[in-house]
């Protein structure tokens, strides 16, 4: 193949993120070495000048790391889709404000944005590490250069398939794809970019993948410390500045978790905030672990038991932050999670990453295991420490077992591997499965972080301080009861094991306030604690009134009723139909789809809520605006956003699960209309015409006649229609119809318009939705309305001013003149002499008409111009002046009234497509779970604060 | 014997007993052969079938949706999902539907569908002409 020249291709920037690339990858070695010596020298001067090499590795990994960010931002500024990360993530319509977004879609991206925040941390880190700057910064880097090494993107290995190492964000379009296009040297010119999915364009996007991958980030530290603890034989120094950034983590990445359940709550429409999801799952299985080992953190601190756990408790954080990093980057997820990344041929290197960090973990903790510290007394059952050790298990257990299950397409794999008859298995439904096993983990929980805030570390002499732990316990079950009993008025629990999780979440938040009250009196250092433990009492009764009373509003009446043994009709019906304008009951609410409208490719719907008292009158009222968002071609919707209105202790969710799919695909509403079979019908002006449509029942051999029946009531000329804007020059013409059908009540008045512009008809049909009917005029109309003037016989008449006359029954009267005749046809210019002849007519039925003919003098030479009277078919010519007899001379015919039949037609085969099809669900006490949530993090804040404030003042 | 280790014991052997009734959750995928004779809940892996009719009409039934899909063994049945047809549905590759037979139908709660990689196809990298 001869080689091509390629124009129009901005190769620099590529090359130098190339090029930095390469060196941050380098550079996170030389780091790596570096401080891994730094460590090793226990003389001061060799020390630091390996210290100084370390440094320079480190911030030289992170200009690159950095260079090579702004790289790909620049390429996707600029849109230079030859490449190919800018293609597939990139469009001209992408707003600008998505570019972040764009960015950390794709798994480059997000690998670069989770060293972005390593080398952000490492940097604070190397400014308040003071002795642990090197041993940290030394694993730091080495797992810098695993993720580092996914970018590389180069082919190792050699034969006729070589492996390829890493997957280069920066490669050209036409080096990871072959296609003809790549022929033409300019083919650059012609590419297009793909852009962000739709579902993924909204704020959520911008902010949770920072938030949580600060949060995978910054799991690493609390790692780095225990690796360096371990290695420098530190294993009491390290545990105070591990546990403020175990803190730190905690509070992150548990922020960036609740994150994902708000945009899957608020902005997704799931109609929740958690569904068990393989993705979900393997975030909150880390942060559970970091809870843990920041419980043994503290006790550790407090008492000097549980170092060991508290090594493997940060060890095994990090280890599962890159096994979930694994699982939903490797494509292994597959068929059991709706947002895993597909396979990129990264699996080899992820398992290897995964593996190194499993061994290095193990051999580092093994080789240094003998010599942790640890008491030899045992810990006293009536001492604090006991107890917290328990929940860190309860938590740790709570972990394994969701890694167990979301695992189960790993086990599957590996079993296919030496048994490829082996049948994988998989989670029939995934909620119920986990609620099960969580809701005892949560239970324990809960009692546990009550009971134990009533006892003391290292507690020697349990009898003396026996009564008043008892009084306070007991009071406090007591209270719980109390409070469980008023909450089950509102929260329908549904079975006991729910009514005992309430009990002990209840319990949990009680108990701290007291503890809160009692203990800490006041002192904000401390109630972090507190202020967490409330936080996740809080949040299991919100779970539990937003869960278990969550109601679908839009329950459908007319659902196949017991369809599945055990589903409940609300299960099964999730949407309801909603006729515009047409309001529907859905308990408590009157809801009514009040309009639509169109923004670009945002079609926005107004939908209204009523609830009514007693009497009738309207207690509330509220709208929302779900929307659907349009692909550019206008024939999908590539989007869904719901609309909720939030009370304090009740959110109504509402998204447009479905519409008519003539207004979903407007190529196909075009088909549609194509394929209408209107009938022509010649209607008499006033006289009702019929039409007899045989309508096939479906799967039946038989058809039932309807009879429409058709009024043309008038003829308008200055027509109005909703969607027809006027232009100078148009002729525009509109029918009032009135049509009924023979079985169904009612008359309904339709205006359709047909606009002659240019030599281009336009016609405006209208729809009958009560009838499924569609009625349009047809040109036909122009002939009807406009008489030809060869078929009138005009007769002339005299008139003075104020003389009246009898034409066919009609009472003429020339009223005077008007000096600045208006005339549909008349444009006047500047030498016109004009005048109009105001004539009244009136009718033998009495009904008054007003003609206004014009006659003109332009450039000497005599016009007129003809007006006519529609309904009777009068049609007025003005000719001529005499000024010596102040007459004027009137022409009148009438146009033969028998002919004036006016063709509209009619097509009853058009359904209805106003209305939408609605999902509303209630959840009750959801703010309870968001209120509870946060304060959790709140809590690790409040903690971490206290002790970075400590460390200063000490 | 130091407490903590019967607690652990303990949690171990509540592990087990959880696996172990765990298993009652699981289930392989599932043929329309197997649904059919056993008449379980199950999940089922398939193909959707081009070419036969997909049926949604909301103004009917906005919580019926039908369409035919061959299972892992090449067996096609029409399936009901009591929703409403998502969108794209009709470029999805592989579908994992949860639910039951019901007579000669498969009565679907959850559906799962993979769709293939929006970046495929040549056509989408270039500009449309006129444009």
């Amino acid at each position: 193949m001869q080689d091509i020249q390629y124009v129009g291709e901005h190769l620099l920037p590529g090359q130098i993120g190339q090029a930095a690339i390469v060196a941050s990858f380098v550079a996170s070695l030389f780091a790596g070495i570096s401080y891994f010596f730094a460590t090793q020298r226990r003389d001061k001067e060799e020390y630091e000048t390996w210290r100084g090499m370390g440094r320079w590795g480190f911030i030289v990994h992170g200009i690159s790391v950095f260079t090579i960010i702004g790289t790909i931002f620049y390429l996707m500024v600029n849109q230079y889709y030859e490449y190919q990360y800018v293609q597939a993530h990139v469009s001209e319509d992408l707003p600008f404000k998505y570019i972040f977004s764009a960015f950390w879609e794709g798994q480059e991206g997000s690998f670069l944005l989770w060293m972005f925040w390593h080398i952000v941390l490492g940097l604070v880190l190397m400014a308040t590490g003071k002795q642990w700057e090197a041993p940290t910064l030394s694993v730091l880097s080495l797992i810098q250069l695993f993720i580092g090494s996914m970018l590389l993107g180069i082919y190792v290995g050699f034969g006729d398939e070589p492996s390829r190492f890493g997957s280069n964000p920066l490669m050209l379009l036409r080096e990871v794809m072959d296609a003809p296009i790549f022929a033409k040297a300019d083919y650059a010119a012609q590419l297009t970019g793909s852009g962000l999915n739709p579902l993924l364009q909204n704020y959520w996007m911008t902010i949770h993948p920072p938030t949580l991958f600060l949060g995978f980030a910054s799991t690493s530290i609390p790692f780095c410390f225990a690796i360096a603890a371990l290695w420098t034989r530190e294993h009491k120094a390290w545990l105070k500045p591990a546990l403020r950034w175990a803190l730190f983590s905690g509070a992150i990445l548990g922020t960036g978790i609740l994150m994902g359940g708000a945009w899957a709550y608020e902005a997704l429409s799931f109609g929740g905030y958690w569904a068990w999801d393989p993705v979900e799952n393997m975030s909150l299985v880390p942060w559970l672990i970091l809870i843990a080992g920041i419980h043994t953190n503290l006790i550790a601190n407090s008492t000097g038991h549980s170092v060991r756990s508290t090594y493997i408790f940060y060890l095994l954080t990090f280890i599962f932050i890159v096994y979930s990093t694994f699982l939903t980057r490797s494509g292994v997820l597959g068929d059991t999670s709706v947002h895993a990344f597909t396979e990129m041929g990264l699996e080899v290197q992820l398992v290897g990453f995964l593996v190194f960090f499993l061994l290095f973990s193990a051999v580092v903790f093994g080789l240094r295991v003998k010599e942790i510290p640890s008491p030899k007394k045992e810990e006293a059952t009536s001492s604090k420490e006991f107890w917290m050790f328990i929940g860190t298990l309860v938590l740790l257990f709570s972990a394994l077992i969701i890694t167990a299950s979301t695992s189960l397409p790993v086990y599957n794999k590996i079993m296919q591997f030496f048994n490829p008859a082996f049948e994988g298995r998989v989670i029939t439904d995934p909620e119920p499965h986990f609620n099960k096993y969580q809701l005892w983990i949560a239970v324990f929980i809960g009692a546990l972080s009550g009971i134990a805030q009533y006892l003391r570390f290292r507690e020697v002499n349990f009898k003396k301080y026996a009564s008043k732990f008892g009084l306070h316990t007991g009071i406090a079950l007591a209270l719980t009861a109390v409070i469980t009993y008023l909450c089950t008025l509102w929260i329908e629990a549904k079975a006991w094991q729910f009514l005992l999780l309430l009990f002990f979440g209840i319990f949990t938040i009680v108990t701290n306030l007291d503890y809160l009250a009692t203990f800490v009196r006041g002192n904000l250092k401390m109630a972090g604690s507190a202020f967490s433990h409330i936080g996740f009492g809080i949040m299991i009764v919100g779970i539990l009134a937003s869960g278990l009373n969550k109601r679908i509003i839009s329950n459908n009446p007319f659902v196949m009723d017991g369809l599945i043994e055990g589903a409940s009709r609300e299960e099964l019906a999730r949407n309801i139909l909603l006729f515009k304008n047409s309001p529907l009951i859905m308990p408590p609410y009157e809801v009514t789809y009040i309009e639509d409208t169109v923004d670009v490719h945002t079609r926005t719907f107004t939908v209204n809520y009523k609830r009514r008292d007693e009497a009738g009158n309207v207690a509330e009222e509220f709208n929302l605006y779900p929307n659907v968002l349009y692909d550019k071609t206008f024939t999908k919707i590539a989007a869904s956003n719901p609309s909720t209105k939030r009370y304090w202790n009740r959110d109504i969710f509402t998204h447009i699960a479905s519409l008519p799919q003539v207004e979903i695909d407007m190529e196909y509403r075009r088909q549609r209309e194509d394929s209408l079979n209107y009938r022509v019908l010649q209607a008499p002006i006033g006289q009702p015409v019929t039409l007899i449509d045989t309508v096939e029942l479906n799967n039946l051999d038989t058809s039932v006649l309807k009879t429409y029946r058709a009024t043309v009531v008038r003829i308008n000329r200055t027509p109005a229609h909703p969607d027809y804007k006027p232009e100078e020059g148009d002729i525009a013409i509109g029918a009032e119809i009135k049509v009924e059908r023979s079985d169904e009540e009612g008359v309904f008045t339709v205006n359709p318009v047909l606009v002659l512009r240019g030599q281009l008809l336009y016609s405006y049909p209208e729809q009958i939705n009560e009838l499924n009917a569609k009625v349009r005029i047809n040109e036909g109309i122009f002939d009807a309305v406009f008489s030809p003037e060869t078929e009138l016989d005009y007769k002339p008449y005299t008139f003075k001013q104020g003389d009246k006359i009898e034409y066919q029954g009609y009472q003429i009267q020339f009223a005077g003149f008007n000096r600045k005749p208006e005339h549909p046809n008349y444009t006047p210019r500047e030498d016109d002499i004009a005048v109009s002849a105001m004539i009244s007519v009136q009718a033998p039925d009495g009904e008054a008409y007003l003609a206004q003919p014009v006659y003109l003098i332009r450039d000497n030479r005599p016009f007129n111009i003809k007006d006519e009277i529609p309904g009777p078919g009068l049609h007025f010519r003005f000719t001529g002046i005499d000024p010596t007899t102040e007459t004027v001379e009137l022409q009148i015919a009438q146009s033969n009234k028998a002919a004036e039949r006016i063709p509209i037609e009619l097509a009853t085969n058009s359904l209805r497509s106003d209305y939408i099809v609605l999902e509303a669900i209630e959840f009750p006490g959801i703010n309870l779970f968001w209120l509870g949530s946060m304060l959790m993090m709140i809590g690790l804040a409040v903690s971490m604060g206290r002790r970075i404030g400590n460390r200063v003042n000490v | 014997m130091r407490k903590i280790y019967i607690v652990a014991i303990l949690m171990v052997v509540a592990a087990i007993v959880l696996l172990t009734t765990a298993a009652d959750d699981m289930s392989t995928y599932a043929t329309f052969g197997q649904a059919s004779r056993t008449g379980d809940r199950v999940k089922i892996a398939g193909q959707l079938s081009k070419d036969k009719e997909m049926y949604y009409d909301p103004a009917e039934d906005p919580n019926y949706f039908s369409f035919f899909i061959k299972d892992t063994e090449g067996e096609e049945r029409k399936v009901v999902l009591l929703s409403e047809k998502p969108q794209d549905f009709e470029l999805s590759e592989q579908i994992v539907l949860t639910g039951q037979m019901k007579g000669d139908e498969f009565i679907a709660t959850d559906m799962l569908m993979k769709c293939p990689s929006k970046y495929k196809d040549e056509e989408v990298y270039i500009k449309n002409e006129g444009k």
